[in-house]
């Protein structure tokens, strides 16, 4: 069973998160998907900016260069700042990996490389999990279809190279739109087959 | 007629607004004008809502978190919550001068606080939250409607929120307590009471009064407006999901 809940609603039994406690109730903070199974429920946000979480793996585009690092526009409410070796320039576009973030949320980033050419879409970040699907089964779905080459950021930058590109845009903007309904693995392979 | 920002209270006038029982545009003293809400009608900015209550017609967008500015505003601890309500200058009977006024910097103040007490700020150190309100109708009980609008497009923005607020008024006209006045009702009645709360909850973020209550009279227009927010948080929570309910394949259900 899937419902949508608004900010308020009393939420039953477990949950993953989204939720505040006043007395013995639990109340959802979010505009989201609720999903109920046995014994354990979760809230997925329907919408939302990307906040950032150490770990995660994100696309961004350098805003300013300085003597031990870069500043990086992560799609987000916070810059990351980049400490790197490798020499980059303004507007030019890195995948990088979230090494820190401190409690008032300045981030520092690692693991850098530079992206040369392809397309980048944004969508909105809480709809990727839906983009790479259970173990990845819908991103290879459209790599495989496509032929593209395909990288996906936490922040909801997704890069695309080569092979049918216009295709592989389409297909996820559909995911975007219609990530909150089932049977979508379906619909999307029936879509990259025509 | 009179503009709407320079009101008063008990204007004498001829009009009899209560006939038979029933208020001067028909309604049951306890009745809500017709209520019409939709959300995510803005594609540029993070959360939208368009409003229609009674004669009003209102428009909230909801932009941020995002990085704010000036920077010497911004917290390290929270979120700041920016509040701009703004009627256009076609929204009354004669032109408004546009640009803010004494009322609407009063109006953006209150509703800006009402609105802190139940957005989670302290999830975004450093950032800001936009919420503009913009009347392009008016029609009595503008700041309410700016409210109701404001918290369903927070909520489309997917900002946490403690939950929705929801806003209404009551009155006195001809001796007699009424809901949710509507223009006539506003220029010439004895009262005018514009509340709201968080809903579901008893709590009150915004409460101000124009004209005088009884103790009596009080209560009973409290108990009036508690009704009616009800009602107003019911169309709120449809607005959200029809949004997600509507034009999709997949019958989000059928698991």
């Amino acid at each position: 069973m899937k419902q949508i809940i608004t900010p308020g609603e009393k939420i039953q039994g477990k949950v993953n998160n989204y939720v505040y406690r006043k007395g013995e109730e639990q109340y959802a903070t979010i505009y989201g998907l609720l999903s109920e199974r046995e014994g354990f429920n979760k809230i997925v946000p329907l919408k939302g900016k990307y906040t950032p979480v150490e770990g995660d793996i994100v696309i961004g585009i350098i805003t300013e260069v300085k003597h031990n690092g870069y500043f990086v526009d992560i799609n987000s409410p916070y810059s990351g700042f980049l400490m790197s070796q490798k020499e980059y320039n303004h507007g030019e576009v890195v995948l990088a990996k979230i090494i820190r973030v401190d409690e008032v949320k300045r981030v520092l980033l690692g693991e850098d490389r530079k992206l040369v050419g392809g397309n980048i879409i944004e969508i909105l970040p809480v709809k990727i999990p839906r983009v790479i699907g259970k173990k990845n089964s819908m991103l290879n779905l459209i790599r495989e279809k496509t032929g593209s080459e395909i990288l996906v950021g936490r922040n909801g930058r997704v890069w695309i190279k080569g092979g049918d590109i216009a295709k592989a845009e389409e297909a996820i903007f559909r995911i975007e739109r219609e990530a909150h309904t089932t049977g979508l693995t379906e619909r999307i392979t029936k879509m990259l087959e025509e | 007629m009179k503009k709407e920002g320079e009101k008063k209270m008990g204007m004498k006038s001829d009009v009899q607004l209560i006939k038979d029982g029933k208020r001067i545009d028909g309604r049951n003293f306890d009745e809500l004008r017709p209520l019409k809400i939709e959300a995510g009608v803005l594609h540029r900015a993070d959360g939208s809502c368009y409003l229609e209550w009674g004669g009003n017609k209102v428009i909230a967008a909801v932009y941020g978190p995002r990085e704010c500015f000036p920077r010497h505003e911004q917290d390290p601890l929270k979120a700041r919550l920016t509040y701009r309500y703004n009627m256009a200058p076609f929204s009354v009977e004669d032109r408004k001068r546009p640009g803010p006024d004494r009322r609407s910097i009063e109006i953006s103040k209150v509703s800006r606080q009402a609105l802190e007490r139940v957005v989670f700020l302290e999830y975004f150190p450093r950032t800001s939250i936009d919420v503009f309100v913009e009347i392009l109708q008016a029609d009595a009980g503008t700041r309410i409607a700016g409210i109701t609008a404001a918290s369903v497009a927070l909520a489309d923005a997917g900002i946490p929120m403690r939950g929705l607020v929801a806003g209404c008024a009551a009155g006195k006209v001809d001796d007699t307590v009424v809901l949710d006045l509507g223009k006539e009702e506003d220029n010439y009645g004895q009262a005018d009471m514009p509340v709201a709360m968080l809903a579901g909850t008893d709590e009150v973020v915004l409460m101000q009064m124009d004209g005088d209550f009884s103790k009596e009279e009080f209560d009973q227009a409290f108990e009036l407006i508690r009704k009616g927010i009800k009602q107003v948080y019911e169309e709120q929570k449809r607005a959200l999901k029809e949004k997600y309910e509507k034009g999709i394949e997949g019958d989000i259900n059928d698991q």
